[in-house]
């Protein structure tokens, strides 16, 4: 599989701030690639440095193959970019909005194209309203159609699922595994670490660092399940790694007889686990 | 091509805003009404026939000056800047298509603001003054426009185009030629004050109210007010930053 995005000691510094510190990481194509993070780690950083909207400090990037500033116009008809901010013109309909984004690559059959892409979004019936009396959901939807309008090899997206409900947290993670399974590679930020588990492969960034690389199993696999065991009424507690063997092992402690009750598994989820990796890089 | 979408976008962004329509055409009108009265509560004559034009002009140049910068300034700050030159549009269509999109509010801003002169004022210009007195003032309106786009690289939000107000359009106010001669000026003064684009519509504009006008003297500051259009056209463009 080749590497959609190949990036190698990359620095961003903004004066005294090390905005992004010696990053390294490759994205393979056809994945969607979670970069995760608090708030300031530098997310948005990085993904203006990889759609050529920043000029690194040092380091090398390479998306598609191609430089993001030498190759700036060439790679931008190859390339999607949702931002953080809904960034629509309030006084245009969905439609016409995603006309005039995809009108800028002269993109051929674009009315036809612009009604198949509203379609998958599910906002045929809405075409035509004015993008200022949409939910926050729909814009992101629309600014979602914005960024695919051209069928882009490569689509990032900044924070696409922050503030907003569950219900279409859930229909947009679905939009990004069937661009996924088409060949799309989706390079997707996010603070929510829950959204993790849905990635392909994960990248943890604090204050600029890339703290861990790894698909969301192999993370979850870092973690601690808490074993809670009730005998004679009384109940212990006791933490495990995820090993299958260190709970047979909890377990043989005990040996299974009839005074023990019930046996509870509380493991760690993403968002413990990720920021026990914070937590840790943090105390080094 | 992509100058004539952004163009198209920008003339439906002006029809759609009508608190920015009536301000940009009816806020001048008003101000050369007040500068009526002023001018008619002094007890001794004014030279008003010298004057009032070279107002107007002025009036314009700033407004459209101020609106042009803080509609890109918008655009900034509502990441629909950045979005559009991440989808492919470039630099110099954005600015051009601004300027087009701008030319038709800039030839109505142009149009009110002489003829409301010509009439509160009772200037009794011939016809082919009047033409050329609009043909100066629209391209100032268009110099204005591109002063604007360009100012706006330096603007974060709103409120850090204001700054620029006494940089820029006051010094044009005093060391242009708007009331005193530049050459009355000290040396520096009048160095600054040849490199405001305003000098040279208030070159042409004072040659043209003369009685016997020579349109031949205006020709370079007719040229140097376009080239003014084409330098700033590719200093927005090189200076236009996609990000805040």
């Amino acid at each position: 599989m080749q590497n959609a995005v190949e990036i190698d000691s990359l620095c961003k510094d903004y004066g005294k701030l090390q905005a992004l510190k010696n990053i390294h990481l490759k994205v393979p194509e056809g994945t969607i690639y979670g970069l995760i993070g608090p708030n300031g780690a530098g997310k948005t950083t990085l993904i203006k440095a990889l759609v050529g909207a920043l000029k690194p400090t040092s380091g090398i990037v390479k998306v598609l193959g191609m430089d993001p500033l030498r190759d700036k116009w060439k790679l931008r008809m190859q390339i999607g970019y949702m931002p953080q901010t809904p960034s629509l013109y309030d006084d245009l309909s969905a439609k016409r909005n995603i006309l005039f984004f995809g009108s800028a690559q002269q993109i051929p059959d674009l009315e036809r194209k612009t009604g198949e892409i509203l379609a998958f979004a599910e906002l045929t019936d809405r075409a035509d309203d004015l993008v200022r009396n949409f939910s926050g959901g729909m814009k992101k939807r629309v600014s979602l159609c914005c960024a695919l309008i051209h069928q882009p090899k490569i689509v990032f997206l900044d924070e696409p699922t922050a503030a907003i409900d569950p219900h279409l947290k859930l229909q947009l993670w679905k939009m990004f595994r069937q661009l996924a399974n088409s060949g799309v590679t989706l390079f997707i930020s996010t603070h929510l670490m829950e959204e993790a588990l849905l990635c392909d492969q994960v990248a943890i960034l604090r204050s600029g660092e890339i703290l861990i690389v790894d698909t969301p199993l192999k993370i979850l696999e870092r973690g601690k399940t808490t074993v809670l065991i009730s005998e004679n009424g009384v109940t212990r507690e006791s933490i495990i790694d995820s090993n299958p063997e260190s709970l047979a092992t909890e377990l043989h402690r005990f040996g299974l007889n009839e005074h023990i009750t019930s046996v509870k598994l509380q493991p760690d989820d993403m968002e413990d686990i990720v920021l026990s990796i914070i937590g840790k890089k943090e105390k080094q | 091509m992509n100058t004539l979408i952004i163009a198209r976008r920008v003339i439906k962004q002006l029809q759609g805003d009508r608190r920015f329509l009536a301000l940009s055409i009816i806020a001048p009108l008003i101000i050369i009404y007040f500068l009526k009265l002023l001018f008619d509560a002094f007890s001794s004559p004014f030279p008003i026939t010298d004057l009032m034009i070279p107002i107007s002009a002025f009036i314009l140049h700033f407004l459209c000056f101020i609106l042009c910068a803080i509609l890109l300034v918008q655009e900034r700050t509502r990441g629909t800047l950045e979005r559009m030159l991440i989808s492919g549009y470039r630099q110099s269509s954005i600015i051009g298509g601004y300027t087009i999109g701008y030319l038709g509010l800039a030839t109505i801003q142009a149009a009110a603001v002489l003829f409301e002169s010509l009439w509160l004022f009772k200037l009794d210009y011939s016809k082919e003054t009047i033409l050329i007195l609009f043909v100066v003032i629209w391209l100032l309106a268009i110099v204005s426009v591109m002063l604007g786009i360009f100012i706006s690289t330096f603007a974060r939000h709103e409120g850090h185009v204001f700054p620029f107000i006494p940089l820029i359009i006051l010094p044009s106010v005093f060391l242009t030629g708007l009331f005193i001669d530049v050459n009355d000026l000290p040396g520096w003064a009048e160095f600054i004050g040849k490199c405001l684009p305003l000098h040279y519509a208030l070159n042409i504009i004072h040659e043209i109210i003369k009685p016997e006008y020579s349109l031949s003297n205006t020709y370079l500051d007719f040229a140097i007010l376009t080239g003014y259009i084409f330098f700033l056209w590719v200093m927005a463009s090189v200076t236009l930053r996609e990000t805040a």
